[in-house]
This record gives C-alpha cells, sequence and structure tokens, in this order.
C-alpha cells in the first residue's frame, strides 16, 4: 500500500514536471529566469520521475501483489519491501534533484546522478527480491502465464540497470560506445522491463475480468521468449544512420522487425476475449484501462518494428515520432496498464470500494484523450517535422513553424493526464481517509469511553 | 518443471545475448580506436579541447542542450543534413572519442550542432543567441539562458564594458544598465565553437566524383583501394604533409566504416 500511494504521489509530480517541460517547448520566455526550471534539466526530470517514480514502483507494487495472488500465499518481507521503498524514494528524490541542480550524466535516460542510482538499486534489491521468494512458496499448480511475464519484468531490472550504469557512468566506454550502452539500456527497460511488467497486467486482468479463457498456453509462452530474446537488440534504432559500423544497426532493425512475432502472439491470444465484451467494458474500469493498454501496445509494437526501417527512418528520425512512440507505450500501454491493476488491487488491499466511482470513469477518459492527442500529434506531427527537415531550401525557422502547433498540443495531452491523475489521487486519499477512519473510529472512541468495568467501580 | 530457477536463467541467458551482440561486440571492434595522427608535429583527430571548452561541455550537458540539438551528421542517402550545411561528411565513430558522455542527441527541435564551430565563428552572436534567441530569429523556441548573463548597473558617466552584449534597442535593459557574459557564458560558447567535425580521412572518404582526365594518371587500378599517394585531401585542420593514414590507423577500423 505505501508502494501504491508513493507512486501515486509521483504520478503527480511527474504530471507537473511534464506539463511544465511541454508548456516551455512552445513559450521560452517563460519561468527563464530560473536556472532549475529550464527545458533541459525539465525534461529529463518529468521522464524519471515518471519512469522511475510512477511507473517502475507502480509496477513493483503489482508484482508483488500479483504474486501473492495469484501464488494462493501471503507476501512475505513485507518490512523489507516497505524500507526498500522508502529507499528507493530517497535515491530519486536525491536523483531529481541532482538533476534539476545541473548534475544530469547528460546520457538520455540514465540522467540519475551517480551519487543517486546506487541507492535505487539497493531500493529495488530490497522491494524486488521478495517476488521471487513469494512465487517460491506458492500453491502447487500450474504456473500463469503472468507469473512468467513478472519473473521475466523482476529478473530482468537489476542487469540492464546495474549495467547500464556502470558501462555509461561508472566506467564509462569509449565515444559512441556509451551511447551503444544507453540505446541497449533504453530498450530493455521499456521492452523488457515495462514490457513484461504490462504484459503481466494485461494477461491477468482481461480474462479475470471478461471471464474469457486465454486460448493458447504455447503460444504466449512463444511470445515471452521471442520477446525476451529478440527484444534487448533493437535499441540502436533510435540511432539510426548514426556514427555506428553499420552491421550495428542492421543488426537492430533486424532485432526490432522480429519483435512483431511476440507482438502477434499476444494479440492473437487475447483479441479474441475482447470480442463482444461491450457490456462488461461498460461496467468494468480495470478492464477498460486494460483493454486500452493492449490496444496500444499491438499499435505501438506495430508501429515501432515498422519505424525501424530506414526507409521509415528517413523520415522520422529525430523528429516527434520518436517521443510520440515513447509516450505511446510508456503511458498508452504501461501507464493505462498499471492503472487498471491499480483500480482493481487498491479495493481489494483496502477492504473496500473506491469512495467515488465516477472519478474513475473521468480518469480513464482523461488518460485515454491524454494518450489519443499525444499520439496523432505527435506521430503525424513528427511526419510534417521529418518532412520539412529533409528539404533543405527551408529555413529552420519555417521547420520550427511547422512543428511546433503538434508539440503544443503535447501541452494539452499533459494536462488531461495530470488532471486525470489528480482526480485518481483525490480518489485514493478518499479511500484512505475512510480506510483509517474505519479503523482509528472505534480504537479513538474506546481511547475516550471508559471501560465498562471502570464504569461499574 | 521448476519455474523459478529457469526463469532466472533463461532471463539472464537473454540479457546477456543482448548485452553481448549490441554492447561487447561493438566494444571488442572498436573499444580501441586510437586518436588519428594527422602530421608529424603530434596534432591528433579529434582534436584536444582547451580548457574553456571542456569546461563549456559541462554547461552543455547540465542545461540539456542535447535534448533539442543533436550532434551527428547522417550521410547524404538518410538525410539532409549535408544538403543543409550542416556537415561536409557524415559523422563517425573516431569524431567522439573526446566526448564524456558524447551528446548525439535524438531530436531535432533546433538544428544540427556537430559542426557548429565551422559555420559560426562569431562568438558574440552566440552569446545574443544564448541570452535571448529571438534577437536574432523571431518565432525561436529556444529557451532563454538570462542566468549566464549578469546585469550590471554602470555608475554615472561610466563607459560601457567592451564585452556588453550589443543589445538591439528593443531587448535592451533599462539605461545605465549593461549585460555581460558570465564565465560559464563564455566557457558555452568555447565548447560550441570547438563542435567540429569535417576534417576527412578515410573512413569517410567522401564519394568521388568522376575524375577529370587530368587526374587519371594519380589514381590508377582498383578504385575501391585506400588512397595512399594523396591522402587526407584538402584537411581543413592539418597542414598537408601527405600522411598516409593507413600506416596510423589500427587495422580494426577499416571495417567500422559503413
Amino acid at each position: 500500500m505505501v508502494l501504491v500511494v508513493l507512486s501515486a504521489g509521483w504520478l503527480l509530480v511527474a504530471g507537473v514536471l511534464s506539463l511544465l517541460a511541454a508548456i516551455k517547448l512552445h513559450a521560452p520566455g517563460m519561468l527563464a529566469d530560473y536556472a532549475w526550471l529550464t527545458y533541459g534539466r525539465l525534461q529529463p526530470a518529468a521522464w524519471n520521475a515518471f519512469v522511475f517514480g510512477f511507473a517502475s514502483l507502480a509496477g513493483l507494487a503489482i508484482a508483488l501483489w500479483m504474486t501473492a495472488r495469484l501464488g494462493g500465499t501471503r507476501l512475505v518481507g513485507t518490512g523489507t519491501i516497505i524500507l526498500g521503498a522508502l529507499v528507493w524514494n530517497v535515491g530519486l528524490k536525491l536523483g531529481i534533484f541532482g538533476l534539476l541542480a545541473g548534475e544530469s550524466t547528460g546520457i538520455e535516460g540514465l540522467e540519475i546522478p551517480r551519487f543517486a542510482s546506487p541507492i535505487l538499486l539497493l531500493g529495488y534489491l530490497c522491494m524486488a527480491a521478495w517476488v521471487p521468494i513469494t512465487f517460491g512458496r506458492r500453491r502447487p499448480g500450474e504456473v500463469y502465464i503472468s507469473q512468467w511475464y513478472l519473473l521475466g519484468a523482476v529478473f530482468s531490472f537489476p542487469w540492464f540497470f546495474m549495467a547500464g550504469h556502470v558501462m555509461t557512468v561508472f566506467l564509462p566506454l569509449r565515444g559512441v560506445l556509451q551511447i551503444a550502452a544507453q540505446a541497449w539500456f533504453l530498450q530493455n527497460l521499456l521492452v523488457l522491463w515495462f514490457g513484461f511488467l504490462g504484459l503481466a497486467v494485461i494477461f491477468y486482468l482481461l480474462p479475470k475480468l471478461t471471464g474469457v479463457a486465454v486460448p493458447s498456453r504455447n503460444l504466449a509462452l512463444f511470445g515471452f521468449w521471442t520477446l525476451a530474446v529478440f527484444g534487448g537488440f533493437g535499441g540502436l534504432t533510435r540511432y539510426s544512420g548514426g556514427p555506428f559500423p553499420a552491421w550495428m544497426l542492421s543488426l537492430a532493425v533486424v532485432a526490432n522487425v522480429l519483435t512483431v512475432f511476440p507482438v502477434y502472439a499476444v494479440g492473437q491470444n487475447l483479441l479474441p476475449g475482447l470480442r463482444n465484451q461491450g457490456s462488461a467494458l461498460k461496467a468494468s474500469v480495470p478492464l477498460r484501462f486494460a483493454a486500452f493498454a493492449f490496444l496500444a501496445y499491438l499499435v505501438a509494437g506495430g508501429l515501432g518494428a515498422l519505424n525501424s526501417l530506414a526507409s521509415v527512418r528517413y523520415t522520422t528520425q529525430f523528429t516527434l515520432v520518436t517521443v510520440g512512440l515513447d509516450q505511446l507505450t510508456l503511458m498508452g500501454f504501461f501507464g493505462m496498464a498499471a492503472l487498471g491493476a491499480l483500480y482493481f488491487v487498491v479495493p481489494r488491499l483496502l477492504g473496500r470500494d473506491w469512495p467515488r466511482p465516477a472519478f474513475a470513469n473521468l480518469h480513464f477518459l482523461l488518460a485515454a484523450a491524454a494518450v489519443a492527442v499525444i499520439a496523432v500529434a505527435f506521430l503525424g506531427g513528427g511526419q510534417a517535422q521529418g518532412a520539412a527537415l529533409n528539404d533543405p531550401e527551408l529555413p529552420f525557422i519555417n521547420v520550427v513553424k511547422r512543428y511546433l502547433p503538434f508539440a503544443s498540443s503535447g501541452t494539452l495531452a499533459q494536462l488531461l493526464f495530470l488532471a486525470g491523475s489528480g482526480v485518481f489521487a483525490l480518489n485514493l486519499l478518499l479511500a484512505l481517509v475512510a480506510c483509517c477512519r474505519a479503523a482509528w473510529v472505534p480504537a479513538a472512541k474506546a481511547l475516550v469511553t471508559p471501560l465498562s468495568a471502570e464504569v461499574k467501580a | 518443471m521448476r519455474h523459478g530457477p529457469f526463469i532466472f536463467l533463461g532471463i539472464l541467458c537473454a540479457v546477456l545475448a543482448s548485452w553481448l551482440g549490441a554492447v561487447v561486440a561493438p566494444q571488442l571492434q572498436f573499444g580501441d580506436q586510437a586518436l588519428l595522427k594527422l602530421d608529424d608535429l603530434g596534432i591528433e583527430y579529434p582534436l584536444a579541447r582547451n580548457g574553456e571548452a571542456k569546461q563549456g561541455a559541462e554547461i552543455y550537458r547540465a542545461e540539456g542542450c542535447n535534448y533539442c540539438h543533436t550532434q551527428q551528421v547522417r550521410s547524404r542517402g538518410e538525410g539532409a543534413d549535408i544538403a543543409r550545411g550542416w556537415g561536409k561528411r557524415r559523422t563517425v565513430s573516431r569524431d567522439y572519442l573526446r566526448d564524456l558522455p558524447p551528446m548525439l542527441g535524438q531530436m531535432r527541435f533546433g538544428p544540427d550542432l556537430a559542426n557548429l564551430g565551422e559555420r559560426q565563428t562569431n562568438a558574440t552572436r552566440l552569446l545574443m543567441k544564448l541570452y535571448n534567441a529571438r534577437i536574432e530569429m523571431p518565432g525561436s523556441t529556444m529557451p532563454r539562458f538570462p542566468y549566464l548573463f549578469e546585469a550590471r548597473k554602470l555608475r554615472y558617466g561610466q563607459a560601457p564594458s567592451t564585452n556588453a552584449l550589443p543589445l538591439p534597442a528593443i531587448f535592451a535593459p533599462p539605461a545605465g544598465t549593461e549585460i555581460v557574459p558570465t564565465t560559464a557564458a563564455l566557457q558555452l560558447v568555447a565548447y560550441l565553437q570547438s563542435l567540429k567535425s569535417e576534417t576527412l580521412f578515410y573512413e569517410v572518404f567522401p564519394p568521388q566524383p568522376p575524375k577529370k582526365t587530368n587526374q587519371v594518371a594519380v589514381a590508377v587500378g582498383g578504385t575501391n583501394a585506400i588512397p595512399t599517394t594523396n591522402a587526407l585531401p584538402a584537411t581543413n585542420t592539418a597542414p598537408a604533409t601527405n600522411t598516409p593514414p593507413a600506416t596510423n590507423a589500427p587495422a580494426t577500423n577499416a571495417s567500422a566504416s559503413p
């Protein structure tokens, strides 16, 4: 529960930071006097707050809860987990303040300064170690697909997190090899860590809430292993045409195109279950979030593979398309899946329903609209930007004019998403207050009312 | 089947495989790439930056310039970078050997800076751009960096400093005040002016236009061979000493070229 609250708090922080960054993109004069709030510092701070604050903490909370739930056992190590969450939190706060103070490592995605990243890893180990331990105590019986994905995520994170930071910050490789390591890290972060966690949620919530079982276990396992094997190789498509030997770029393209297989496996397995589920979708907020995340996964996966091709990259390289696809994966797929899972998990943890169900509906609408705006504006705007960049006769200021309307709509999207997060946080707060009152009021009454024995005496 | 250890090992192998393929193999291939000796005086490419420019790189990193500006030029078939005048040739791994970290960037909200030092030699214009990019380019979305400058009050009758920014009237501070760049701003500009990657060497030998008849006599035989007689044609930085590059470069680099 501590994890959920912390992640909700970070969700708000990330929302505010992203909104500021989005505004500054089209209004460079705003708050320009503050070094801490320049775009080049806000942008990485927003990304890190969302990735490591909201998404990773929510993902871990869900992983712990689902492992216990699916294994039919109790979660062990709760004390250490709470401690780990606090350690992680301290590390992240240090990291983000460091970033805003200009201590960024300068490597996109790995900006957390060197004094904070080991703290994050320590916090992670304190929390995540209990996933396999709890898994080991499960009820005998078949292991669900979701448990595979959860373990996959939990085991992969420490490797690439550690390796990524060591190779770029602590013992940096030379020259562009650092960039190769960075691309590898980002790919693992998005595909293995968030991909596995998000798929675990989807493979749990969709069958559970629609009542339609996953048709093929083998297909799901095929998807799992193909994603695990091909997923990590594709990072360098971010630097298509970059200063690397051609074989590295080609390898990345091949791997990225091959990730169509896991996307296909996921779609083939879950799409049938969603047919004719209109009434179920209407009734259940978590299901709506999960279904949206599922669709976003298919779209992002398909477009990601397409966008790795050099002929497509000719236009889309260095444009809003890159941001749009990253956001579609991060917000549209993982963010929505995690929020759906939180809407499902929190009532079961607290033992009471959400105090304001209407808020949950509103949140879904706001968040879905935000993702849709980002996806359409950035993917479309990126095309316009790329076409303008590739016209050497067009002065650069005209390129700016072409992409600016699209980039500005990022502000609208961030505003919508932040509003949704605010509604969610308020709902969570009300639930906690109600829960605490239920727990404390009898205790407090017992304190002030004298015991019956004393009254008699 | 015991799932826990099986998945653990499987994921370990998968992460390891991609690490080996995407990071270790390149490291083995060109991790020991050497600086390129340009002449007999010991000048090596990439050129070393002076202390001021090195400090400037730290400011470039801290302010996050790389979130809007790339430092890489793609070859002709992959985009209009060269046609836009952002470089005479594509950038290759050797150009970044002295960068820590290399700030390639993934986004072009602003123009590419890989060769900014080649095309903008006027430091004052760069300073003005940092102070407020809209002075020179109305509608620019580049952030302003007023905190890299100092507003100084002039005493009555005092002449303005020689390094005060020559701001046009609408951007000028109130009378009796002058805007002077701080050390940080000067360092950043020194770094920006040190950004040059147009030196030619055999990895980036530009596609030759059809040879004129009076030059054919020199290039006899296989056209793909590394030219040894007239190596390093027209480098911008090195004096023409006709050093054959093949003798200085490790053999591994030959395969690094695209």
